[in-house]
């Protein structure tokens, strides 16, 4: 493993991802050079098909890319097996995915008491689980399996997993995609406390430009490559209040 | 993980039921099939050295199962094996088994049977055994509802009850061996001699003697119960066990890989969660296991409750089939049970660790 000292959380370097369909190539990713400190939230938006999600793949180590570097927290992350990567993702990320991905069989806490458990191999530590759940507006609902909550509570309780660990970034693919304006708006304000009010680095995937008007930094992309040079955004919408009240 | 593993259980309480049952259904198989053949051979050899004979004299190639001999003994042959030194008594015996009576009937000669410590033993009735004349043991008695003086047809031949005797007899029916000989049509031939030592003799220098004067005879000691065990006289009987387990073992392996197998596409999604979660091979594969093998225990669990509720149905309505089931064959109902659905569950189970985190949280 190389580690580096430097202050990014994560970052990218000639990054290239190639899938292979039958007999042809298809580009998917093209020397992609992505930088994102500890405590930023950016959003990367682009058209449906130009990489964002083969990007947070990588990013999260669920891929290996077919060229170039990961540096996740100072690992490469690309130049690792699979096994290792696994233990990466287990200590280092926290995934929001669009549909919420919650295992259906288990309630509200079950699902967050899950991944501290894969974090601990198997051993259960059970601090901080009613905590994130209260924080997150969530205190009433820690029984309830997935089907029994809204989009959005449902939502919520993946950010809760995702946080759980602390990880040193949020892979957030589309986490409003399936969600209405109302929910939107709420799971939005969430990752932004995380990101203002415990540092939380965020890396977000959408198509909704209010989404991504949420984050510090904005990044597009297009057939594969970024097109846009950094942008800061200063966006400070009044969300606070609809925390917990959805 | 425990928690995961008891809800995916409780998720799917049909495939949960139905992968018990089969499980069960094997462990049953084993342990009824094989309790009822133990308690056969039990039986059949407690009671072969119940008669309390030193020698059993078969023809060459026997086996200790009289029903699987024919008669192909000459009755003369008594009287040459009486005079080789040190027997007492020789009992001529032809036994046939009965398809009706599902059980094993003797054609004896009371007179020199009775010098054997394992004579009848005539609770009510009189002792006789001429013509059509037969002793039934009071377990047979009872099952047939019979007493002194009351007809029994066996071998489509009409008998009289003239005593009951007490249980515990080589067979249950005895009748007087030239009927029998001329009911099967073998007149002058029986199956078996039992033979007795005289008292002070040296019984192990008898037998060599027995076979040094009949050396292609099948001659057994039938005071040690291990050589009547021997597996070269039980023909094909381990073999029976084997297939018994093997087929019983299948039955569970084949339904837990199914049950896993197909499970495993039913899960593929929540698979991929648990992999973007950093969930490793290694707990993807203790997870599987783990499910199968609680699975696997229960229905050992059950098979081995139904087992014993079979055993007490088919002693209660078949007094006369005995059903031995010890904890020995409750302890490897349960491992076995145990074992081959955890093997039906490994295939399952490395195929969801290998899984592509990717393509299985895109799974539709």
């Amino acid at each position: 493993m190389v580690e580096s000292s430097s202050s990014c959380a994560i970052e990218t370097i000639n990054l290239n991802m190639t899938y292979r369909s039958g007999k042809v190539d298809v580009p998917a990713l093209q020397n992609v050079n992505v930088s994102v400190e500890r405590g930023e939230f950016v959003a990367v938006v682009g058209p449906s098909g130009c990489g964002k999600s083969t990007l947070l793949h990588l990013l999260g180590g669920l891929m290996q890319p077919t060229g170039g570097s990961v540096i996740l927290d100072g690992i490469d992350i690309s130049k690792l097996t699979d096994s290792e990567r696994t233990a990466i993702r287990r200590k280092k990320i926290g995934y929001v995915f669009q549909r919420f991905n919650l295992l259906p069989t288990l309630s509200a806490k079950g699902n967050i008491e899950l991944a501290k458990k894969i974090q601990g191999n198997g051993y259960l530590s059970p601090n901080g689980v009613d905590q994130i759940l209260d924080m997150l507006g969530l205190a009433n609902k820690i029984n309830f399996r997935p089907a029994e909550l809204s989009g959005g509570e449902q939502q919520r309780v993946a950010i809760a997993r995702a946080v759980i660990n602390r990880p040193a970034i949020i892979l957030a693919d589309e986490p409003t995609g399936s969600l209405d304006s109302r929910n939107s708006r709420i799971v939005l304000q969430v990752l932004r406390d995380l990101n203002e009010k415990l540092s939380q680095t965020i890396v977000m995937i959408t198509h909704d430009p209010e989404a991504a008007s949420t984050a510090n930094r904005v990044i597009e992309m297009k057939d594969g490559q970024i097109i846009d040079a950094p942008s800061v955004l200063y966006c400070e919408p009044d969300f606070e209040n609809s925390v917990g009240n959805p | 993980m425990e928690n995961l593993i008891a809800a995916n259980i409780r998720s799917r309480p049909t495939r949960t039921f139905i992968s018990i049952l089969a499980v069960a259904l094997g462990v049953t198989l084993m342990l009824v099939i094989g309790g009822i053949t133990n308690g056969w051979l039990n039986e059949y050899l407690g009671r072969t050295i119940a008669v309390g004979a030193d020698f059993i004299f078969q023809p060459p190639g026997s086996s200790v199962f009289y029903a699987f001999s024919d008669a192909e003994l000459p009755i003369k042959l008594a009287n040459k094996l009486q005079e080789v030194p040190g027997i007492s008594a020789v009992t001529p015996v032809l036994s046939k088994f009965s398809m009706a009576q599902f059980g094993l009937i003797f054609g004896i000669d009371l007179e020199s049977y009775s010098k054997f410590p394992g004579r009848l033993h005539i609770i009510s009735g009189k002792p006789s055994l001429k013509d059509d004349e037969v002793i039934v043991d009071q377990l047979y008695a009872e099952t047939k509802k019979l007493s002194p003086g009351m007809p029994l047809t066996i071998l489509n031949h009409n008998f009289t009850v003239t005593a009951i005797c007490r249980p515990g007899s080589v067979v249950r029916v005895f009748a007087p061996l030239k009927t029998l000989q001329k009911l099967i049509g073998t007149p002058d031939r029986v199956t078996i001699m039992f033979m007795k030592a005289e008292p002070k003799s040296n019984v192990d220098a008898v037998f060599h003697e027995l076979r040094r004067r009949f050396p292609d005879n099948s001659i057994i000691q039938a005071s040690d119960p291990n050589l009547l065990l021997a597996d070269t006289r039980l023909p094909g009987l381990k073999e029976f066990r084997i297939t018994l387990i093997i087929v019983s073992m299948l039955l569970s392996f084949m339904v837990i890989l199914l049950a896993m197998y197909t499970t495993i596409f039913e899960r593929t999604r929540e698979i991929g969660i648990l992999k973007s979660l950093g969930a490793s091979r290694r707990f993807i594969v203790g997870m599987i296991l783990k499910e199968s093998a609680i699975i696997c225990c229960l229905g050992a669990l059950l098979g081995i409750g139904i087992s014993e509720i079979a055993r007490k149905i088919i002693v209660t309505k078949f007094p006369t089939q005995p059903v031995a089931i010890g904890l020995n064959d409750l302890i490897l109902g349960l491992i076995l049970g145990l074992l081959a659905g955890t093997m039906g569950a490994i295939y399952p189970a490395y195929k969801a660790a290998r899984m592509d985190p990717v393509r299985a949280l895109t799974y539709e």
